[in-house]
Protein backbone atom coordinates (compact mmCIF):
# COMPACT_ATOMS: atom_id res chain seq x y z
CA UNK A 1 0.00 0.00 0.00
CA UNK A 2 1.97 3.03 -1.01
CA UNK A 3 1.05 6.57 0.01
CA UNK A 4 0.79 9.64 -1.91
CA UNK A 5 1.52 13.01 0.35
CA UNK A 6 -0.75 14.84 -1.97
CA UNK A 7 -4.01 12.58 -2.09
CA UNK A 8 -4.74 11.18 1.43
CA UNK A 9 -3.31 14.02 3.72
CA UNK A 10 -6.22 15.54 5.77
CA UNK A 11 -6.55 19.04 6.41
CA UNK A 12 -5.13 20.69 9.16
CA UNK A 13 -8.48 21.92 10.86
CA UNK A 14 -9.27 18.01 10.64
CA UNK A 15 -7.28 16.71 12.30
CA UNK A 16 -7.15 19.55 15.41
CA UNK A 17 -10.66 18.49 15.76
CA UNK A 18 -9.97 14.74 15.69
CA UNK A 19 -7.56 15.22 18.54
CA UNK A 20 -9.77 17.17 20.37
CA UNK A 21 -12.61 14.34 19.93
CA UNK A 22 -10.15 11.70 20.63
CA UNK A 23 -10.99 10.14 16.86
CA UNK A 24 -9.40 7.09 15.71
CA UNK A 25 -9.65 7.90 12.22
CA UNK A 26 -8.32 11.14 12.25
CA UNK A 27 -5.52 9.78 13.68
CA UNK A 28 -4.98 6.80 11.30
CA UNK A 29 -5.25 9.72 8.76
CA UNK A 30 -2.57 11.98 9.94
CA UNK A 31 -0.44 8.84 10.83
CA UNK A 32 -0.61 7.79 7.46
CA UNK A 33 -0.34 11.34 5.98
CA UNK A 34 3.28 12.70 7.26
CA UNK A 35 4.53 9.38 8.20
CA UNK A 36 6.77 9.24 4.73
CA UNK A 37 8.29 12.86 5.67
CA UNK A 38 9.75 12.23 8.68
CA UNK A 39 10.85 8.32 7.90
CA UNK A 40 12.59 10.19 4.84
CA UNK A 41 14.36 12.68 7.38
CA UNK A 42 15.70 9.78 9.34
CA UNK A 43 16.72 7.35 6.66
CA UNK A 44 19.09 10.06 5.12
CA UNK A 45 20.33 10.96 8.45
CA UNK A 46 21.95 7.89 9.76
CA UNK A 47 18.75 6.17 11.09
CA UNK A 48 16.39 2.93 9.85
CA UNK A 49 12.78 2.02 10.10
CA UNK A 50 12.98 1.65 13.67
CA UNK A 51 14.19 4.92 14.81
CA UNK A 52 11.92 6.94 12.17
CA UNK A 53 8.61 4.93 13.82
CA UNK A 54 10.07 5.91 17.65
CA UNK A 55 10.43 9.62 16.51
CA UNK A 56 7.21 10.13 14.71
CA UNK A 57 5.17 8.83 17.35
CA UNK A 58 6.84 10.93 19.77
CA UNK A 59 6.48 13.49 17.47
CA UNK A 60 2.77 12.77 17.23
CA UNK A 61 2.37 12.65 21.61
CA UNK A 62 3.87 15.88 21.67
CA UNK A 63 1.55 17.66 19.36
CA UNK A 64 -1.40 15.89 20.78
CA UNK A 65 -0.70 16.96 24.11
CA UNK A 66 -0.03 20.72 22.61
CA UNK A 67 -3.32 20.15 21.13
CA UNK A 68 -5.16 18.93 23.99
CA UNK A 69 -3.66 21.86 26.85
CA UNK A 70 -5.18 24.17 24.01
CA UNK A 71 -2.69 26.47 23.62
CA UNK A 72 -2.58 25.58 19.75
CA UNK A 73 -2.52 28.01 17.46
CA UNK A 74 -2.39 26.96 13.67
CA UNK A 75 0.12 29.46 12.85
CA UNK A 76 2.07 26.97 10.68
CA UNK A 77 1.35 24.26 9.08
CA UNK A 78 0.84 20.61 10.84
CA UNK A 79 3.32 19.30 8.74
CA UNK A 80 5.70 21.65 9.63
CA UNK A 81 5.05 21.98 12.93
CA UNK A 82 5.60 17.66 13.05
CA UNK A 83 8.50 17.52 10.57
CA UNK A 84 10.30 20.60 12.87
CA UNK A 85 9.34 18.39 16.66
CA UNK A 86 10.84 15.10 14.92
CA UNK A 87 13.53 16.73 13.15
CA UNK A 88 13.95 18.35 16.72
CA UNK A 89 14.07 15.05 18.65
CA UNK A 90 16.37 12.94 15.79
CA UNK A 91 19.05 15.24 16.59
CA UNK A 92 18.72 15.11 20.25
CA UNK A 93 18.68 11.36 19.95
CA UNK A 94 22.06 11.42 17.13
CA UNK A 95 24.17 13.74 19.95
CA UNK A 96 22.88 11.07 22.61
CA UNK A 97 24.49 8.09 20.30
CA UNK A 98 27.56 10.57 19.50
CA UNK A 99 27.26 10.04 16.24
CA UNK A 100 27.65 13.14 13.88
CA UNK A 101 24.78 16.00 13.76
CA UNK A 102 26.33 18.97 12.45
CA UNK A 103 24.83 18.49 8.71
CA UNK A 104 21.45 17.01 8.82
CA UNK A 105 20.05 16.77 5.46
CA UNK A 106 16.29 19.11 5.60
CA UNK A 107 13.64 18.56 3.52
CA UNK A 108 11.43 20.77 4.89
CA UNK A 109 11.13 24.26 6.41
CA UNK A 110 11.88 24.54 10.16
CA UNK A 111 10.43 25.85 13.23
CA UNK A 112 11.60 26.77 16.59
CA UNK A 113 9.80 24.00 18.87
CA UNK A 114 12.93 23.74 21.93
CA UNK A 115 9.77 24.99 24.46
CA UNK A 116 7.26 22.34 23.59
CA UNK A 117 9.98 19.89 23.75
CA UNK A 118 11.36 21.11 27.19
CA UNK A 119 7.87 20.67 28.11
CA UNK A 120 7.55 17.08 26.69
CA UNK A 121 10.46 16.12 28.47
CA UNK A 122 8.41 17.04 31.69
CA UNK A 123 5.57 14.83 30.65
CA UNK A 124 7.60 12.46 28.95
CA UNK A 125 9.65 11.56 32.55
CA UNK A 126 5.96 11.46 34.71
CA UNK A 127 5.04 8.79 31.83
CA UNK A 128 8.42 6.77 32.35
CA UNK A 129 7.73 6.74 36.39
CA UNK A 130 4.20 6.06 36.47
CA UNK A 131 5.05 3.21 33.99
CA UNK A 132 7.66 2.06 36.34
CA UNK A 133 6.02 2.43 39.58
CA UNK A 134 2.80 0.44 38.23
CA UNK A 135 5.51 -2.55 36.56
CA UNK A 136 7.29 -2.64 40.55
CA UNK A 137 3.73 -3.07 41.62
CA UNK A 138 3.12 -6.55 40.85
CA UNK A 139 0.15 -8.61 40.51
CA UNK A 140 -2.77 -8.61 40.74
CA UNK A 141 -2.48 -5.15 42.15
CA UNK A 142 -1.13 -4.18 38.72
CA UNK A 143 -4.33 -5.57 36.64
CA UNK A 144 -6.53 -3.98 39.71
CA UNK A 145 -5.16 -0.75 39.12
CA UNK A 146 -5.15 -0.75 35.32
CA UNK A 147 -8.70 -2.14 35.23
CA UNK A 148 -9.90 1.19 37.54
CA UNK A 149 -8.18 3.80 36.14
CA UNK A 150 -6.94 3.04 32.65
CA UNK A 151 -9.88 0.85 31.76
CA UNK A 152 -12.57 2.48 33.47
CA UNK A 153 -13.99 -0.90 34.91
CA UNK A 154 -16.19 -0.80 38.11
CA UNK A 155 -15.88 -2.32 41.12
CA UNK A 156 -18.08 -4.69 40.31
CA UNK A 157 -16.80 -5.89 37.46
CA UNK A 158 -12.99 -6.05 39.50
CA UNK A 159 -14.46 -7.60 42.15
CA UNK A 160 -16.22 -10.33 39.79
CA UNK A 161 -13.32 -10.79 37.71
CA UNK A 162 -10.75 -11.78 40.66
CA UNK A 163 -13.43 -12.93 42.20
CA UNK A 164 -13.40 -11.21 45.69
CA UNK A 165 -16.56 -12.58 47.70
CA UNK A 166 -17.77 -8.99 48.31
CA UNK A 167 -17.46 -5.57 47.06
CA UNK A 168 -15.76 -4.27 50.22
CA UNK A 169 -12.83 -6.93 49.93
CA UNK A 170 -12.51 -5.66 46.73
CA UNK A 171 -12.44 -2.24 47.98
CA UNK A 172 -9.71 -3.19 50.41
CA UNK A 173 -7.85 -4.76 47.98
CA UNK A 174 -7.51 -1.77 45.78
CA UNK A 175 -6.77 0.81 48.40
CA UNK A 176 -4.07 -1.00 49.45
CA UNK A 177 -2.74 -1.40 45.99
CA UNK A 178 -2.82 2.68 45.24
CA UNK A 179 -1.12 3.34 48.69
CA UNK A 180 1.67 1.73 47.39
CA UNK A 181 1.20 2.82 43.91
CA UNK A 182 1.47 6.43 45.12
CA UNK A 183 4.01 5.82 47.30
CA UNK A 184 6.54 4.33 44.44
CA UNK A 185 4.88 7.15 42.34
CA UNK A 186 6.13 10.24 44.43
CA UNK A 187 9.12 8.35 45.76
CA UNK A 188 10.19 7.68 42.48
CA UNK B 1 -28.20 10.43 52.84
CA UNK B 2 -26.75 13.67 53.88
CA UNK B 3 -26.86 12.61 57.59
CA UNK B 4 -25.34 9.37 56.48
CA UNK B 5 -22.52 11.23 55.03
CA UNK B 6 -21.72 13.16 57.34
CA UNK B 7 -21.84 10.39 60.03
CA UNK B 8 -18.82 8.73 57.10
CA UNK B 9 -17.16 12.02 57.68
CA UNK B 10 -17.74 11.83 61.42
CA UNK B 11 -16.10 8.39 61.52
CA UNK B 12 -13.49 9.62 59.31
CA UNK B 13 -12.18 12.25 62.08
CA UNK B 14 -12.89 10.21 64.85
CA UNK B 15 -11.10 6.83 63.30
CA UNK B 16 -9.18 7.69 60.42
CA UNK B 17 -11.34 5.37 58.34
CA UNK B 18 -8.62 5.74 55.75
CA UNK B 19 -9.99 3.71 53.08
CA UNK B 20 -13.72 5.75 53.22
CA UNK B 21 -11.74 8.80 52.95
CA UNK B 22 -9.67 7.66 49.61
CA UNK B 23 -13.60 6.89 48.00
CA UNK B 24 -14.54 10.24 49.23
CA UNK B 25 -11.81 12.13 47.89
CA UNK B 26 -11.88 10.50 44.42
CA UNK B 27 -15.41 10.70 44.35
CA UNK B 28 -14.62 13.97 45.39
CA UNK B 29 -12.01 14.98 42.55
CA UNK B 30 -14.24 13.15 40.03
CA UNK B 31 -17.69 15.27 40.96
CA UNK B 32 -19.42 12.70 41.86
CA UNK B 33 -20.86 13.89 45.18
CA UNK B 34 -23.90 15.90 45.87
CA UNK B 35 -24.08 19.53 46.12
CA UNK B 36 -24.44 18.97 49.88
CA UNK B 37 -22.03 16.57 50.52
CA UNK B 38 -19.80 18.47 48.11
CA UNK B 39 -20.34 21.58 50.45
CA UNK B 40 -19.48 19.35 53.70
CA UNK B 41 -16.62 17.99 52.03
CA UNK B 42 -14.82 21.25 51.55
CA UNK B 43 -15.70 22.09 55.22
CA UNK B 44 -13.86 19.04 56.42
CA UNK B 45 -11.03 20.24 54.10
CA UNK B 46 -10.76 23.53 55.34
CA UNK B 47 -10.51 22.50 58.95
CA UNK B 48 -7.88 19.39 58.36
CA UNK B 49 -4.52 19.81 56.87
CA UNK B 50 -4.18 16.32 56.65
CA UNK B 51 -7.32 15.35 54.30
CA UNK B 52 -6.46 18.34 52.50
CA UNK B 53 -2.99 17.39 51.46
CA UNK B 54 -4.27 14.22 50.98
CA UNK B 55 -6.67 15.52 48.34
CA UNK B 56 -4.06 17.47 46.33
CA UNK B 57 -1.82 14.66 46.32
CA UNK B 58 -4.76 12.79 45.26
CA UNK B 59 -5.43 14.94 42.56
CA UNK B 60 -1.59 15.28 41.29
CA UNK B 61 -1.55 11.26 40.94
CA UNK B 62 -5.08 11.29 39.38
CA UNK B 63 -3.94 13.73 36.34
CA UNK B 64 -0.63 11.78 36.32
CA UNK B 65 -2.40 8.37 35.83
CA UNK B 66 -4.69 10.37 33.64
CA UNK B 67 -2.30 11.37 31.26
CA UNK B 68 -0.24 7.98 31.37
CA UNK B 69 -4.01 5.93 30.08
CA UNK B 70 -3.95 9.07 27.11
CA UNK B 71 -0.75 8.32 26.17
CA UNK B 72 -0.85 4.17 26.93
CA UNK B 73 -4.04 4.90 24.51
CA UNK B 74 -2.30 7.13 21.69
CA UNK B 75 0.70 4.87 20.96
CA UNK B 76 -1.75 1.55 20.77
CA UNK B 77 -3.54 3.78 18.37
CA UNK B 78 -0.65 4.53 16.91
CA UNK B 79 1.07 0.82 16.80
CA UNK B 80 -2.24 -0.20 15.01
CA UNK B 81 -1.80 3.11 12.00
CA UNK B 82 1.37 1.99 11.72
CA UNK B 83 0.38 -1.93 10.99
CA UNK B 84 -1.01 -0.94 8.06
CA UNK B 85 1.74 1.17 6.30
CA UNK B 86 4.13 -0.87 4.01
CA UNK B 87 7.17 0.17 5.56
CA UNK B 88 9.54 -1.47 3.80
CA UNK B 89 8.44 -0.48 0.31
CA UNK B 90 8.60 3.01 1.27
CA UNK B 91 11.85 2.47 2.82
CA UNK B 92 13.12 1.62 -0.08
CA UNK B 93 12.49 4.43 -2.16
CA UNK B 94 13.01 6.78 0.34
CA UNK B 95 16.98 5.69 1.27
CA UNK B 96 19.32 8.07 -0.28
CA UNK B 97 19.92 5.79 -3.35
CA UNK B 98 23.26 4.72 -4.58
CA UNK B 99 21.48 5.40 -8.21
CA UNK B 100 21.92 9.00 -7.22
CA UNK B 101 25.34 9.49 -6.83
CA UNK B 102 26.02 7.80 -10.48
CA UNK B 103 23.64 10.94 -11.47
CA UNK B 104 25.41 12.97 -9.92
CA UNK B 105 28.43 11.54 -11.52
CA UNK B 106 27.06 11.70 -14.63
CA UNK B 107 26.00 15.12 -14.76
CA UNK B 108 28.88 16.37 -13.39
CA UNK B 109 31.43 14.19 -15.41
CA UNK B 110 33.25 17.18 -16.98
CA UNK B 111 33.61 19.27 -13.79
CA UNK B 112 34.70 16.03 -11.71
CA UNK B 113 37.45 15.69 -14.87
CA UNK B 114 38.92 18.75 -14.90
CA UNK B 115 39.36 18.37 -10.90
CA UNK B 116 41.11 15.41 -11.01
CA UNK B 117 43.45 16.50 -13.83
CA UNK B 118 44.24 19.76 -11.62
CA UNK B 119 44.87 17.37 -8.31
CA UNK B 120 47.41 15.76 -11.19
CA UNK B 121 48.81 18.56 -11.94
CA UNK B 122 49.46 20.06 -8.53
CA UNK B 123 50.88 16.44 -7.28
CA UNK B 124 52.97 16.01 -10.27
CA UNK B 125 54.63 19.87 -9.34
CA UNK B 126 54.71 19.38 -5.83
CA UNK B 127 56.84 15.83 -6.39
CA UNK B 128 59.36 18.15 -8.59
CA UNK B 129 59.84 20.17 -5.72
CA UNK B 130 60.07 17.59 -3.08
CA UNK B 131 62.43 15.90 -5.15
CA UNK B 132 64.66 19.16 -6.17
CA UNK B 133 64.93 19.18 -2.28
CA UNK B 134 67.48 17.43 -0.04
CA UNK B 135 65.60 17.42 3.02
CA UNK B 136 62.65 14.85 0.98
CA UNK B 137 64.71 12.42 2.07
CA UNK B 138 64.59 12.79 5.61
CA UNK B 139 60.98 13.68 5.36
CA UNK B 140 60.18 10.27 3.77
CA UNK B 141 62.15 8.35 6.53
CA UNK B 142 60.48 10.53 9.40
CA UNK B 143 56.96 9.15 7.95
CA UNK B 144 58.03 5.61 7.72
CA UNK B 145 59.02 5.90 11.29
CA UNK B 146 55.79 7.35 12.42
CA UNK B 147 53.75 4.69 10.55
CA UNK B 148 55.92 1.83 12.73
CA UNK B 149 55.22 4.24 15.83
CA UNK B 150 51.70 4.39 15.36
CA UNK B 151 51.75 0.65 15.53
CA UNK B 152 53.81 -0.24 18.64
CA UNK B 153 52.28 2.82 20.65
CA UNK B 154 52.05 1.10 24.35
CA UNK B 155 48.97 1.01 26.45
CA UNK B 156 50.68 1.82 29.97
CA UNK B 157 48.44 -0.89 31.74
CA UNK B 158 50.44 -2.56 34.02
CA UNK B 159 50.88 -6.43 33.80
CA UNK B 160 50.86 -7.16 37.81
CA UNK B 161 50.33 -10.73 37.32
CA UNK B 162 53.12 -11.63 35.54
CA UNK B 163 55.25 -9.88 37.86
CA UNK B 164 53.56 -10.96 41.10
CA UNK B 165 53.26 -14.19 39.98
CA UNK B 166 57.16 -14.44 39.38
CA UNK B 167 57.39 -13.83 43.38
CA UNK B 168 54.77 -15.36 44.93
CA UNK B 169 54.07 -18.40 42.98
CA UNK B 170 52.23 -19.95 45.48
CA UNK B 171 49.55 -17.48 45.37
CA UNK B 172 45.95 -18.21 43.96
CA UNK B 173 46.18 -16.02 40.99
CA UNK B 174 42.72 -15.65 40.63
CA UNK B 175 42.71 -13.24 43.68
CA UNK B 176 45.41 -10.81 42.15
CA UNK B 177 44.48 -7.96 40.02
CA UNK B 178 45.90 -8.86 36.63
CA UNK B 179 46.04 -5.27 34.98
CA UNK B 180 46.23 -1.85 36.99
CA UNK B 181 45.74 1.52 35.76
CA UNK B 182 44.73 4.81 37.37
CA UNK B 183 41.82 7.16 37.66
CA UNK B 184 40.70 9.90 39.61
CA UNK B 185 37.64 11.54 40.75
CA UNK B 186 35.24 13.66 38.66
CA UNK B 187 32.46 13.63 41.58
CA UNK B 188 31.75 13.83 45.46
CA UNK B 189 30.05 10.65 45.48
CA UNK B 190 31.86 8.22 43.82
CA UNK B 191 32.39 8.26 40.35
CA UNK B 192 35.99 8.05 38.82
CA UNK B 193 37.45 8.40 35.34
CA UNK B 194 40.18 6.24 33.66
CA UNK B 195 41.22 5.21 30.31
CA UNK B 196 38.44 2.92 28.03
CA UNK B 197 41.29 0.86 27.65
CA UNK B 198 42.52 0.33 31.23
CA UNK B 199 38.55 -1.51 31.91
CA UNK B 200 38.47 -2.63 28.73
CA UNK B 201 37.13 -6.67 28.69
CA UNK B 202 37.56 -6.45 32.78
CA UNK B 203 35.34 -9.30 34.44
CA UNK B 204 35.81 -6.70 37.70
CA UNK B 205 36.86 -3.70 38.78
CA UNK B 206 38.29 -2.30 41.76
CA UNK B 207 39.84 0.99 42.86
CA UNK B 208 42.04 1.54 45.49
CA UNK B 209 42.93 4.95 47.76
CA UNK B 210 46.02 6.31 48.34
CA UNK B 211 45.12 4.34 52.39
CA UNK B 212 44.96 0.94 50.96
CA UNK B 213 40.80 0.80 50.83
CA UNK B 214 39.28 -0.77 48.40
CA UNK B 215 35.98 -0.45 46.30
CA UNK B 216 34.10 -2.37 43.82
CA UNK B 217 33.36 -0.04 41.12
CA UNK B 218 30.97 -0.51 37.62
CA UNK B 219 31.42 0.43 34.99
CA UNK B 220 29.09 3.75 34.21
CA UNK B 221 29.99 5.00 30.64
CA UNK B 222 32.51 3.99 28.06
CA UNK B 223 33.92 5.98 25.01
CA UNK B 224 36.50 3.92 23.16
CA UNK B 225 37.08 6.45 20.23
CA UNK B 226 38.48 9.08 23.33
CA UNK B 227 39.53 6.11 25.07
CA UNK B 228 37.58 7.41 28.43
CA UNK B 229 35.57 5.12 30.80
CA UNK B 230 33.21 6.14 34.10
CA UNK B 231 33.21 4.10 36.62
CA UNK B 232 31.09 4.45 39.72
CA UNK B 233 31.62 3.19 43.18
CA UNK B 234 29.36 1.00 44.57
CA UNK B 235 30.37 0.29 47.86
CA UNK B 236 28.82 1.17 51.17
CA UNK B 237 31.62 1.44 53.19
CA UNK B 238 32.53 4.03 50.42
CA UNK B 239 31.96 7.46 52.31
CA UNK B 240 31.58 10.71 50.21
CA UNK B 241 34.52 12.31 49.34
CA UNK B 242 34.86 16.50 50.15
CA UNK B 243 35.14 19.15 47.71
CA UNK B 244 37.26 18.34 45.06
CA UNK B 245 40.09 20.43 45.03
CA UNK B 246 41.08 20.86 41.30
CA UNK B 247 39.23 21.91 38.30
CA UNK B 248 38.91 21.08 34.45
CA UNK B 249 40.40 23.21 32.63
CA UNK B 250 38.45 25.45 30.15
CA UNK B 251 41.19 25.98 26.54
CA UNK B 252 43.71 24.24 25.37
CA UNK B 253 47.02 24.26 27.28
CA UNK B 254 50.43 25.61 25.24
CA UNK B 255 53.36 24.04 24.18
CA UNK B 256 56.09 24.41 27.44
CA UNK B 257 53.16 24.94 29.65
CA UNK B 258 54.25 22.79 33.00
CA UNK B 259 52.16 20.07 34.19
CA UNK B 260 52.36 16.74 36.36
CA UNK B 261 50.51 13.60 36.85
CA UNK B 262 49.84 11.69 39.97
CA UNK B 263 49.70 7.55 38.84
CA UNK B 264 50.16 4.23 40.25
CA UNK B 265 52.92 2.09 38.34
CA UNK B 266 53.91 0.82 41.71
CA UNK B 267 51.23 0.84 44.94
CA UNK B 268 52.06 3.86 45.79
CA UNK B 269 51.24 7.09 44.32
CA UNK B 270 53.91 8.72 41.99
CA UNK B 271 54.54 12.21 41.18
CA UNK B 272 55.78 12.69 37.11
CA UNK B 273 56.54 16.15 36.23
CA UNK B 274 57.21 17.56 33.05
CA UNK B 275 55.49 20.05 29.92
CA UNK B 276 53.36 20.16 26.84
CA UNK B 277 56.26 19.53 24.33
CA UNK B 278 53.24 19.52 21.54
CA UNK B 279 49.41 20.21 20.82
CA UNK B 280 48.65 16.63 19.06
CA UNK B 281 49.63 13.29 19.85
CA UNK B 282 50.65 10.26 17.63
CA UNK B 283 50.55 10.60 14.17
CA UNK B 284 49.24 14.21 14.39
CA UNK B 285 46.33 12.89 16.84
CA UNK B 286 44.24 16.23 17.31
CA UNK B 287 42.70 14.53 20.49
CA UNK B 288 45.96 14.14 22.48
CA UNK B 289 48.22 16.26 24.16
CA UNK B 290 52.34 15.00 23.70
CA UNK B 291 53.59 15.54 26.91
CA UNK B 292 57.22 14.94 28.34
CA UNK B 293 56.81 13.03 31.35
CA UNK B 294 58.00 10.15 32.07
CA UNK B 295 55.32 7.46 32.67
CA UNK B 296 55.61 3.69 33.14
CA UNK B 297 52.92 1.16 33.03
CA UNK B 298 50.35 1.73 35.63
CA UNK B 299 50.02 5.23 34.64
CA UNK B 300 47.04 5.21 32.28
CA UNK B 301 44.02 7.33 33.22
CA UNK B 302 45.85 9.44 35.78
CA UNK B 303 45.30 12.97 35.55
CA UNK B 304 47.56 15.36 34.20
CA UNK B 305 47.52 18.75 35.80
CA UNK B 306 48.73 22.25 35.33
CA UNK B 307 50.73 24.47 37.86
CA UNK B 308 47.16 25.98 38.96
CA UNK B 309 45.79 22.49 39.39
CA UNK B 310 43.60 22.75 36.91
CA UNK B 311 43.44 19.11 34.41
CA UNK B 312 43.94 19.13 31.24
CA UNK B 313 44.08 15.45 30.39
CA UNK B 314 43.99 12.20 31.13
CA UNK B 315 47.46 10.17 30.39
CA UNK B 316 47.00 7.41 27.95
CA UNK B 317 49.72 6.10 26.51
CA UNK B 318 53.40 6.61 25.63
CA UNK B 319 55.50 5.96 22.45
CA UNK B 320 57.63 2.92 22.85
CA UNK B 321 60.71 4.23 20.79
CA UNK B 322 60.94 7.55 22.11
CA UNK B 323 61.86 8.27 25.75
CA UNK B 324 60.03 11.15 27.38
CA UNK B 325 56.99 11.48 24.37
CA UNK B 326 53.54 10.72 26.13
CA UNK B 327 50.15 11.35 25.68
CA UNK B 328 47.24 12.44 27.39
CA UNK B 329 43.43 12.72 26.02
CA UNK B 330 42.49 16.54 25.92
CA UNK B 331 40.83 17.79 28.76
CA UNK B 332 37.77 19.12 26.34
CA UNK B 333 37.11 15.34 26.04
CA UNK B 334 36.80 14.70 29.46
CA UNK B 335 33.89 17.29 29.74
CA UNK B 336 32.52 15.40 26.57
CA UNK B 337 32.11 12.68 28.46
CA UNK B 338 30.84 14.59 31.32
CA UNK B 339 27.95 15.67 29.27
CA UNK B 340 27.05 13.03 27.98
CA UNK B 341 25.98 11.53 31.24
CA UNK B 342 22.78 11.95 32.91
CA UNK B 343 23.71 15.32 35.03
CA UNK B 344 21.65 15.06 38.32
CA UNK B 345 23.63 11.51 39.01
CA UNK B 346 27.00 13.37 39.89
CA UNK B 347 26.33 15.40 43.06
CA UNK B 348 29.42 18.09 44.10
CA UNK B 349 30.94 17.52 40.42
CA UNK B 350 34.10 18.81 39.12
CA UNK B 351 33.80 23.04 38.15
CA UNK B 352 34.76 23.42 34.49
CA UNK B 353 36.82 26.52 33.42
CA UNK B 354 36.89 27.71 37.39
CA UNK B 355 39.46 28.99 39.60
CA UNK B 356 40.91 25.66 41.42
CA UNK B 357 41.30 25.54 45.15
CA UNK B 358 45.40 24.63 44.57
CA UNK B 359 45.82 27.68 42.72
CA UNK B 360 49.42 29.18 44.26
CA UNK B 361 50.19 26.18 46.33
CA UNK B 362 53.49 24.81 45.99
CA UNK B 363 54.24 21.24 44.37
CA UNK B 364 54.42 19.38 47.35
CA UNK B 365 51.07 20.95 48.59
CA UNK B 366 49.51 20.63 45.47
CA UNK B 367 49.89 16.47 45.40
CA UNK B 368 49.45 16.56 48.93
CA UNK B 369 45.16 17.57 48.49
CA UNK B 370 44.80 15.56 45.65
CA UNK B 371 46.29 12.05 45.95
CA UNK B 372 42.66 11.46 48.55
CA UNK B 373 41.16 12.51 45.12
CA UNK B 374 43.65 9.53 43.16
CA UNK B 375 42.85 6.14 42.52
CA UNK B 376 44.24 2.68 41.72
CA UNK B 377 42.36 0.97 39.38
CA UNK B 378 43.28 -2.75 39.66
CA UNK B 379 41.28 -4.79 36.96
CA UNK B 380 40.61 -8.55 37.22
CA UNK B 381 40.24 -10.63 34.33
CA UNK B 382 39.59 -14.69 34.96
CA UNK B 383 40.64 -15.33 30.94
Amino acid sequence: MSIKLSSSVPTDREVVLGILNNSIEALNKLYAAYFPMVLQLILNNNGDEDDAKDVYQEAIIVLYNKVRSGNFELSSKLKTYLYSVSRRIWLKKLTQQRKKTNNIADFEDILVVEDDLEQHEQKDLQFDKMKIALESLGEPCKTIIEDFYIHNHSMQDICEKFGYTNADNAKTQKYKCLQRLKKLFFQS
Amino acid sequence: MFTAFEEIILSIMKMRNDIELEAIIEDYLKGKLTPEEHAAFEQLRNNDQIVDHKVVAHKVFLESMAQYANILQLKERMDAAHAQIDVETLASELRPHPSKLVKLWKNNRSAVAIAASFILLTMVSLYSIQSNNKQAGTFEAMSKDMARIKTTQNSLIRDIKSREANKNSNNNSNNRARFGGTGFAISGNGYIITNYHVVRGADSVYVQNNKGVSYKVTSFYNDPQNDIAILKINDESFHRLPNLPYAIKKGSSSIGEQVFTLGFPKDDVVLGDGYVSSKTGINGDTLAYQVAIPVNPGNSGGPLLDNNGNIVGIINGKENKTDGATFAVKSKYIMEALNAIPQDSLSRRVTYGKRSQLQGLKRNKQVDKIQDFVFMIKVYNNN
